[in-house]
């Protein structure tokens, strides 16, 4: 099958020149991309069997229609193999989610990254890591995929660091931030599946976030305990701008603690919520919310995500180690960006 | 050996806009003023619409809050605004 790709075409003497003449451009995240050639686009397309005009989505502040064929070529350029095309679709789908926002995320001070985590059996299939150094170099899908979404953000979508990309400090996760599930050895209901997909079927949640903060418990024997420490470390990060999600990733040594005791996700959410309020007072006398300190404020506590199932819990990384992390969501808050999970889907006849 | 290659990029579509005249005169006129609620910005566009009272002669001002920072400003500000301000201040800073 032969498909019209319609984007322009550049001339160019061999391999090298052509990628010094993606850098002269202004199309690269300042590593050296793959030159995407015809071929190399229609394989991407036929993957995911999708028409390269197909409108993918449109993000509204920009009046910009992010096409198949757009996305195929920045996934070229990315590394991806054709057959992660249809999970950068279907990232791209969730980063233009009206729930989503992408306008504040993409653009903001805050400086958040696409989180994205990736759940289903096309998890394993694809090989994206779930486990050793989760956040770490070294897997080509993890590293390829969010390369890709980040590339049409920058090429097709106009978010230009230093332009329409503001982040006052930003986090090496622009580059890419894809970890997948570990659902092979997870105790708990996959987070596709709390988010009412069969198991069969896969996904990619994007969140706006921050880093991964790391947290050490290497101490307690108790899901309490371990917890507790977590708690400890994420209530101080206190988000006062706006109340965002976060994402809780327990790696292996952590997830089996905690699974021994007999927790489930849910009562993981709901300690998680109970235990890392702040008291108004705090928050004052540490700057983080203006104005004097009165006596309601000691007793006048504050949440630090709106509610329970605001925080995500994944079951990935290492399976040796008593370090598990949290992620913020981007400072803006739920109110403005929320996590959105999106099927992953073989349109191909 | 000579290849060719695609352009990731676009084009945002183009579209016109077209702006309403400018006053000659801010006396007599109504101020809206639309917040964009991050911390301050009330405090700022509240000093801003009494210096277009007190120095320019506006004749009264409006507040509205949006719902956060990241959006515009929704249908209803807009609907208000149409009927009842003849200027509108609004910005986003933190």
């Amino acid at each position: 099958m032969t498909i019209q790709i319609e984007s322009k075409r550049y001339p160019v003497e061999d391999l090298s020149h052509a990628i010094e003449f993606c850098y002269q451009q202004g199309w690269t995240d300042g590593l050296p991309v793959v030159p995407p050639t015809e071929r190399a686009v229609q394989a991407m397309l036929e993957a995911a069997g999708l028409e390269p005009r197909k409108q993918v989505a449109f993000i509204t502040n920009r009046q910009v229609a992010v096409t198949a064929e757009k996305i195929a070529i920045n996934a070229v350029m990315a590394g991806c193999l054709p057959e992660y095309m249809p999970v950068v679709v279907a990232a791209i789908e969730g980063i233009a989610d009206p729930q989503w926002g992408y306008h504040g995320p993409a653009t903001s001070t805050g400086g958040a990254a696409v989180l994205m985590i990736v759940n289903g059996p096309m998890a394993a299939r694809l090989k994206f890591n779930s486990g050793d150094n989760l956040f770490g170099p070294g897997w080509r899908s993890n590293a390829t995929v969010g390369r890709a979404v980040r590339l049409v953000m920058r090429n097709v979508i106009g978010t230009l660091p230093g332009a329409l990309d503001r982040g006052t400090v930003g986090h090496p996760g622009k580059y890419s931030y894809v970890i997948a599930e570990n659902e092979a050895e997870s105790p708990w209901t996959p987070l596709h599946v709390e988010r009412g997909f069969t198991p069969e079927q896969s996904t990619v949640t994007v969140m706006s976030a921050e880093g991964p903060h790391q947290f050490y418990n290497q101490l307690s024997s108790t899901a309490k305990g371990v917890l507790t420490s977590l708690c400890e470390d994420m209530k101080h990060h206190g988000s006062t701008n706006g109340q965002p999600q976060y994402c809780v990733v327990l790696a292996g040594e952590h997830m089996r603690t905690i699974a021994n005791d007999g927790w489930s996700k849910k009562e993981i959410q709901q300690f998680v919520y109970e235990n890392t309020h702040n008291s108004v007072a705090h928050l004052k006398r540490t700057e983080r919310l203006p104005g004097a300190v009165t006596a309601a404020d000691e007793t006048t506590m504050r949440p630090l995500v709106p509610s329970p199932q605001d925080v995500l819990v994944v079951a990935a990384g290492g399976r040796a180690g008593a370090f598990s992390c949290y992620i913020p969501g981007w400072a803006g808050g739920k109110k403005s960006s929320q996590s959105i999970t999106k099927l992953i889907q073989d349109r191909r006849v | 050996m000579a290849m060719e290659i695609l352009d990731p990029t676009v084009e945002p579509r183009k579209q016109p806009l077209t702006f309403v005249p400018r006053p000659d005169s801010l006396t007599g006129k109504r101020i809206g003023l639309v917040e964009n609620t991050k911390f301050n910005s009330d405090k700022i566009l509240g000093k801003i619409g009494e210096i277009l009272k007190k120095e320019y002669g506006a004749a009264e001002c409006k507040m509205w809050r949006k719902h956060n920072s990241s959006v515009p400003a929704h249908q209803e500000i807009i609907d208000e605004a149409k009927r009842g301000v003849d200027v509108v201040v609004a910005g986003i800073g933190d």
